[in-house]
């Protein structure tokens, strides 16, 4: 057991000493900024086409004649920028930022670590492309092409490889809850990521893959990545240790006894054995208890911050992503229950909650990181007026995306229980649909400020008036883990 | 000595991951009503059929019209005009065309409302509506498929014609 002094000064003296001949890719958090800055970039396009096929769904002739404007061809563009670019891009930066901190280790290699980022772009680019010119594999989140497809494989491989090393040769032996996580993401991956993309089955076992594969990557891969995230930056943003470890340890093996059961639970009342059925309901309402475990975990170690909450944007945008994980996971597990699920699915409703999970959980909590990371990590100042603006714009458009389409779900589950079917219900979406839109703008608008304001950080350098209360408190989460 | 604190973690979640891919991939496979059998009359899709139902894949069609009629109160219309969907019905379908959401109606029986016996005017309407179908309904939010060939518009009704079509030449005794 080291003393918190050594452990806060080993980081420094540990890292690699930085010659005037090192190349940029080489030092200290190359990778982390690489994966963190692409993460962003995507986040600001998949939001851009959000807005535009947000427009389509009540204004349809909105960019029409051009085959890949087409709402049908934008859709997937949409979806797998979310997940491939925004959400996994901008979480393995963090993810490669707490990695050495949270062994004590350098990273195995930045130089693989900026590689494996810039190839993971490029190949985005290039599998999207192929999506927009009719090349889509057809089935919800697989849609990107061969070989591109095949590529994210590997390169998911590398960078498992690269974490997995770091981890291997770590200095300090305790870990902390989000290296399990962190491990939960990068192992199982390439099994249900390879099983997801090239499997050759036909009809029901294919959707049944389909939906295992997809929840698999929203639950133990981009879940498990946000809460990683999440998990390091709270305790530093409070400056306290976290509420309970025994909690975060249920939370965790909960999560990962019940996550991978859930795909069943996206074709209940569908033509699938009863027991897949069941089975998947059951992990899905089970999944309650690492919601509840999370819930009372993060609220246990937030209370009484109200100070900080005031101060701070970054922890308030935390805050955000933890309050909307919970609402997302619960509403989750409610419309697993069969009787909602018989009403819901095929609405709105499931859209609501989509993203509730990605615009309330997984954007919050890539900003929360970035104004950490410009803050503990760069030590710059950015502009608090922006930043307040922005994180009211967020929530703003985190409530009316879900309110309009959460109504219009209940809406549309009602008449067509009443006999009625979608087209009937074309004219009563209009509102919420225009109500949606108004919603996804207002988040552009708070993304282009936070954009602004991250590039107006780093080019124009303001450093942080020296807060010894901040900086001492480098490894503060690391107290009291739960080893095992 | 530095693996033992590892090691575990990977070993539990990988069992419990272990679990749920047995579960949810490998039994599904050895389960009677999933088994590879086609329902009774299924027809293959033929080449023209085939290519259109290509085009549906290519132009995204999957994320606003579902294929799967279930058996609950919301579908009751459907289910009473045309039975509830069974796994064997989706045998030739590769990739499924399930869907999650329907920003317009369920297609799986189309082809059983624009029947190929009506000729040329189902063919008409449905070409007409792929091209503009806010000619034939004001409020509708579908898009236009106006790039689409002539070719490719003639197999992509080919295959809405297809959409459960072979269903009127089978007797089906159950509609549940």
């Amino acid at each position: 057991m080291t003393s918190i002094k050594e452990q806060t000064s080993g980081i420094a003296t540990r890292m690699p000493i930085i010659s005037s001949e090192s190349l940029p890719i080489d030092q200290p958090d190359s990778a982390s900024r690489t994966w963190l800055f692409s993460g962003i970039f995507w986040m600001s396009v998949t939001m851009l086409i959000g807005l535009v096929e947000a427009v389509k769904l009540f204004y349809p002739e909105f960019l029409q004649g051009v085959p890949a404007l087409a709402y049908g061809r934008l859709r997937p563009v949409h979806t797998n920028i979310g997940m491939f670019g925004f959400m996994s891009m901008g979480y393995l930066g963090a993810t490669f930022y707490m990695v050495p901190r949270l062994t004590q280790t350098p990273l195995f290699s930045e130089r693989l670590g900026s590689l494996t980022a810039w190839a993971w772009n490029l190949n985005l680019l290039a599998g999207c492309m192929g999506i927009l010119l009719g090349f889509s594999k057809g089935k919800e989140y697989t849609e990107i092409p061969f070989p591109f497809d095949m590529a994210i494989g590997l390169f998911v491989i590398a960078i498992a490889g690269n974490l997995f090393s770091t981890i291997a040769q770590r200095r300090e032996q305790r870990i902390y809850v989000s290296l399990w996580y962190i491990l939960l993401a990068i192992i199982p991956f390439p099994i249900y990521y390879t099983l997801g993309n090239a499997s050759k089955f036909s009809g029901i076992e294919d959707a049944v893959i389909n939906w295992f594969y997809s929840h698999n990557f929203f639950g133990i891969w981009l879940t498990a990545l946000g809460l990683a995230t999440l998990y390091y930056i709270v305790p530093k943003q409070v400056h306290k240790p976290l509420y309970s470890h025994v909690i975060s340890f249920v939370g965790f093996w909960t999560l990962a006894a019940f996550y991978p059961w859930n795909g069943g639970h996206h074709v209940i009342w569908g033509p699938v054995p009863m027991w897949v059925m069941t089975a998947s309901v059951t992990a899905s309402i089970a999944m309650f208890i690492p919601t509840f475990a999370t819930m009372v975990n993060f609220g246990g170690t937030a209370w009484g911050t109200w100070e900080i909450m005031k101060r701070d944007v970054g922890y308030r945008f935390s805050l955000l992503a933890y309050l909307c994980y919970v609402g997302a996971s619960l509403w989750g597990t409610g419309l697993a229950v069969m009787s909602l699920n018989a009403k819901l699915h095929f609405t709105n409703m499931t859209i609501a909650h989509v993203h509730l999970g990605f615009v309330g959980f997984g954007v919050p909590g890539l900003i929360a990181f970035t104004y950490f990371y410009l803050e503990r990590s760069l030590k710059l100042k950015y502009s608090r007026s922006m930043a307040e603006w922005h994180f009211w714009l967020t929530v703003i458009g985190i409530l009316g995306y879900t309110v309009s389409m959460g109504i219009s779900g209940w809406m549309e589950g009602t008449a067509w229980e009443a006999g009625g079917a979608p087209q009937g219900t074309m004219i009563d979406r209009y509102p919420y649909h225009v109500a949606r839109a108004i919603s996804g703008l207002v988040i552009l608008l708070g993304q282009f400020l936070f954009v602004g304001n991250v590039i107006q950080t780093i080019n124009y350098p303001v450093p942080l008036a020296e807060t010894t209360e901040e900086h001492s408190a480098n490894n503060l989460q690391t107290q009291n883990v739960t080893t095992i | 000595m530095r693996f033992i604190r590892v090691l575990p973690i990977v070993i539990a979640f990988s069992i419990l991951f272990g679990a749920a891919f047995t579960g949810l991939v490998i039994a599904p496979g050895f389960t009677s009503t999933v088994a590879r059998t086609p329902s009774v009359g299924l027809v293959a899709y033929s080449t023209t059929e085939a290519r259109g139902r290509h085009i549906y894949v290519r132009e995204g069609c999957v994320y606003c019209h579902s294929q799967q009629v279930r058996n609950v109160k919301a579908d009751a219309n459907l289910a009473e005009s045309f039975g509830v969907s069974k796994a064997g019905d989706y045998y030739y379908d590769l990739p499924h065309l399930l869907g999650t959401s329907r920003q317009g109606p369920d297609l799986s029986n189309e082809g059983r409302v624009w029947r190929r016996e009506i000729g040329q005017p189902a063919r008409d309407y449905l070409i007409g509506h792929f091209m503009n179908p806010r000619d034939y309904n004001p409020n509708s939010i579908m898009p236009a498929f106006d790039y689409l060939s002539k070719q490719e518009l003639s197999d992509l009704t080919d295959y809405i014609q297809s959409l459960g079509a072979w269903k009127d030449n089978v007797p089906q005794p159950e509609k549940t």
